[in-house]
């Protein structure tokens, strides 16, 4: 496995527990896939407020250089919208 | 997997064009361990990065595939009309999915888990052989389409873009606008973005090669397109 597949599935455990700790975002089962030290979201959200922090939980995870967000939520962008994302140049150093 | 189902699967089976040719045994061992799924406009079907657990067989609807590019921008990797698959790349190549999915209409697919395709592959001489005569074509696609990003300029192609996906009906060529078919779609399935589109589009009127009308683009000179698109 390459080194850049394994950071990505570290990520991913990182992005899935980090989501699962924070009391709001636990219950929601969020699909998470990581490429590039980019995170994916998927899944379903009950209100635009969780799918802004779904968003910010994912972002502020080390590492990750930028989020892509296709949670389903009433009045939130659609899933299937075209998303263009600043982007960090190179993944954030551990601390 | 109910004996109904089952049979529908081996109906629907039976028709894509990448099973072609497979006995019935082996459509009948695919549609034993397939199982439907619907989606609405707009659902993910499966995200860029995410483990690739199923291979999917596309009933229903379409579906487009994109990528994030290292600078952030949206890249469509494919759109998948009914009767073909997808998901199949990462499920042999054991990675995780390579793009993100989404249903662009309703959507129904037959799912088949990684591990039991895996599994009909090394037991069905049949499906290796169409899985490998599938992969192939994959791989020619994508070699055209680096082609195309690297090679060839915006009018070139979309002038080849349009033509591959031309339909005929009363003697007049022409591309249908689907529903999901915006500017952003397509200058996003040319790997370029709307303003750049739009002039491209608007040339390619200018000379006299097509005529963009609400629903459809008409190819009024498919030798013309032709020419342009075979132009850098």
């Amino acid at each position: 496995m390459s080194e850049a597949h394994s950071t990505d599935d570290g990520l991913r455990s990182s992005v899935l527990q980090t989501l699962a700790e924070d009391t709001r975002t636990a219950a929601l089962d969020l699909r998470v896939g990581v490429l590039n030290g980019v995170v994916h979201l998927g899944g379903a959200a009950p209100s635009q407020e969780l799918w802004r922090l779904a968003e910010t939980i994912a972002a502020r995870v080390v590492g990750v250089r930028g989020v892509v967000n296709r949670i389903e939520a009433p009045g939130a962008p659609s899933p299937m919208r075209k998303v263009n994302i600043p982007m960090g140049d190179k993944p954030r150093e551990e601390r | 997997m109910t004996t109904t189902g089952a049979s529908e699967a081996a109906l629907v089976f039976s028709k894509l064009p990448a099973l072609a040719g497979l006995d019935a045994a082996t459509l009948e061992a695919l549609a034993r361990n397939a199982a439907p799924r619907h989606y609405t406009a707009g659902q993910v079907i499966y995200l860029e990065g995410e483990p690739a657990t199923s291979l999917f067989l596309l009933e229903s609807g379409w579906v487009k595939a994109t990528r994030m590019s290292p600078d952030g921008r949206e890249q469509a990797l494919l759109f998948v009309k009914p009767m073909d698959i997808f998901g199949d790349i990462a499920v042999f190549a054991g990675t995780t999915y390579p793009g993100t999915v989404v249903a662009l209409e309703e959507v129904k697919v037959w799912t088949l888990e990684s591990a039991t395709v895996l599994d009909l592959v090394a037991r069905y001489p049949q499906l290796a052989l169409a899985v490998i005569r599938r992969l192939a074509q994959r791989v020619l696609y994508f070699i055209s389409l680096v082609e195309d990003l690297s090679l060839r300029s915006v009018e070139a192609r979309l002038a080849s873009t349009l033509l591959k996906n031309a339909e005929a009906k009363e003697g007049k060529l022409f591309v249908p606008r689907r529903e999901w078919t915006t500017f952003d779609e397509m200058a996003t399935r040319l790997g370029t973005v709307r303003d750049v589109l739009s002039r491209a589009l608007h040339t390619l009127e200018e000379e006299g090669l097509l005529r963009v009308e609400r629903h459809e683009i008409v190819l009024l000179d498919a030798e013309g397109l032709a020419k342009r698109g075979n132009s850098k």
